[in-house]
């Protein structure tokens, strides 16, 4: 009954406050009990799970940031090995230019040589031929002077010449100029 | 406010007896209602929040290791923070792992207390029905609340001492190295002894009275604040000077209730940190070497283990 007072007093009226630092040990136990509850429920259910999805995100966050360093020394690496083949293939390039240079003033200078000689050598025939045609040009007017002046003095000696005659006469004159043309 | 003023202003902070024997024997009281109430809402978010944190199915690839919701983030963030910096470089990362979910629980359980005290739900309702209510109030400006809360960090620290130096080092310990030793030393390590007891009483004690202090005085001091204008209403003072008392401590309530809720992360974090760094005092360690720094007046927190 005493209870059933309480409690309609503290609907009725409100309730009773407690000195500052009044001794009542009730709270104390419902704290030690409740906290107590609360800990041990916790511990088994909530702080496994808690501690163990920060450390998985650790380890993954480690992992990737791992990754992340080794990816770049492997670009790195690969930007070394770029670097290095595109300074070899310069080097390369540039004594296959040296070279081709080389080569084509060799070939050049060849064809330059080879030319020269091919126009001498036509310039050697077109001077022989030059001087047959002279010759046989020559010769050609000197049959033809021959029998001019054969026929020429035939007719000034007034009689006739007999073809052999007029071959033997050009024949000496022939051997006549050879012998003019020698000396 | 003026009407939720009461002529005293640590009303509004104590605790209040619900049910009480005959003999005036208080059986059920505000506080002890407050404490369950938030316990069960503190187990609720932290199941929540373990949710949320714990790694999802593989299906949602990459997504499944962030967490998901602000509050969970919020309080992961302040788990992150409190154990890489704040316990590891005390404890050492081996004692942190299992010491973490004590010392955190400790921490939410505080700062829970600590918050809810600052929904103003008593006066709320005190407002809506006129008289005071059984509801609300601060459970941790309970000297009985925080000194329970004191004992568990007291048990805890106590345990970790023996676990990690033995009977024998524990009471090698608290003789201060001097036993075995010269036997008219006896008398010096028996005062030592003492002295060291009292000590490990002595530091729970402060860890209960300074979260008991601050918790008190802050409420005290917000219903201080709001109390003016009904002082000077019943110092027969005019209508516009009642409004402008009411109005300046009005708004000087406002920016305490802006300290108060500082206070509330601040304590609760003292209230577990030092429980650590006292965890951390009786790890196992060099015992002539503490000793040596302890008489030369120093005792630094350890030198961090790892991390």
């Amino acid at each position: 009954m005493p209870l059933l007072f309480s409690l309609q007093e503290t609907i009725e009226h409100g309730p009773k406050h407690a000195e500052v630092m009044a001794l009542n040990w009730l709270p104390a136990a419902t704290s030690l009990v409740v906290f107590l509850v609360a800990f041990g429920f916790l511990y088994v259910k909530v702080w496994p799970k808690i501690i163990q999805g920060l450390d998985e995100r650790d380890r993954k966050i480690r992992q990737e940031i791992q990754a992340a360093e080794d990816a770049r020394r492997q670009a790195g690496e690969a930007l070394a090995q770029y670097q290095e083949s595109l300074a070899n293939a310069r080097k390369e390039a540039g004594q296959m230019i040296t070279r081709a240079k080389a080569v084509a003033t060799s070939a050049a200078k060849e064809l330059k040589t080879r030319n020269e000689a091919e126009l001498a050598e036509m310039k050697q025939r077109a001077t022989r031929e030059i001087e047959n045609a002279k010759r046989a040009a020559i010769a050609e007017l000197h049959a033809e002077t021959a029998t001019l002046a054969t026929a020429i003095a035939g007719k000034i000696l007034k009689r006739e010449i007999s073809a052999a005659d007029q071959q033997r006469l050009i024949d000496e004159s022939l051997g006549e100029l050879a012998g003019a043309e020698s000396g | 406010m003026i009407f939720l003023a009461s002529d005293n202003p640590t009303d509004h902070a104590t605790d209040k007896i619900l049910f009480e024997t005959g003999a005036g024997t208080p059986l059920l009281t505000m506080h002890m209602v407050t404490i369950v109430i938030v316990a069960v809402l503190f187990v609720g978010v932290m199941m929540k929040v373990a949710a949320a944190i714990a790694t999802g199915p593989e299906t949602e690839g990459n997504d499944r290791y962030l967490t998901k919701g602000r509050l969970s983030q919020l309080i992961e963030t302040m788990i992150v923070y409190l154990r890489r910096e704040m316990l590891v470089p005390v404890l050492g990362e081996e004692h942190t792992r299992r010491y973490l979910p004590f010392l955190m629980t400790v921490f939410f359980f505080i700062l829970f207390n600590n918050l809810f005290g600052l929904i103003p739900i008593l006066d709320i309702l005190h407002l809506v029905r006129g008289r005071e209510t059984p509801v609300g109030g601060t459970a941790t400006a309970n000297i009985m609340v925080t000194g329970a809360l004191a004992l568990v960090s007291f048990v805890m620290i106590e345990l970790h001492g023996l676990r990690e130096q033995g009977i024998r080092g524990w009471l090698m310990h608290n003789f201060g190295g001097l036993i075995p030793g010269p036997i008219y030393l006896l008398p010096v390590a028996l005062l030592v002894f003492v002295v060291e007891l009292a000590g490990h009483l002595i530091k729970p004690m402060a860890l209960a009275i300074r979260l008991f202090a601050n918790m008190m005085a802050g409420h005290t001091l917000m219903a201080v604040l709001v109390g003016f204008g009904a002082t000077a209403a019943k110092g027969g003072m005019g209508t516009l000077g009642i409004a402008g008392i009411s109005l300046v401590s009005g708004v000087a309530a406002v920016l305490v209730a802006f300290l108060e809720l500082f206070v509330a992360f601040l304590q609760a974090f003292i209230f577990m940190f030092l429980t650590a760094v006292f965890m951390s005092l009786l790890s196992q360690h060099d015992e002539a070497q503490d000793h040596e720094e302890t008489n030369a007046g120093s005792r630094p927190i350890p030198e961090p283990a790892g991390g």
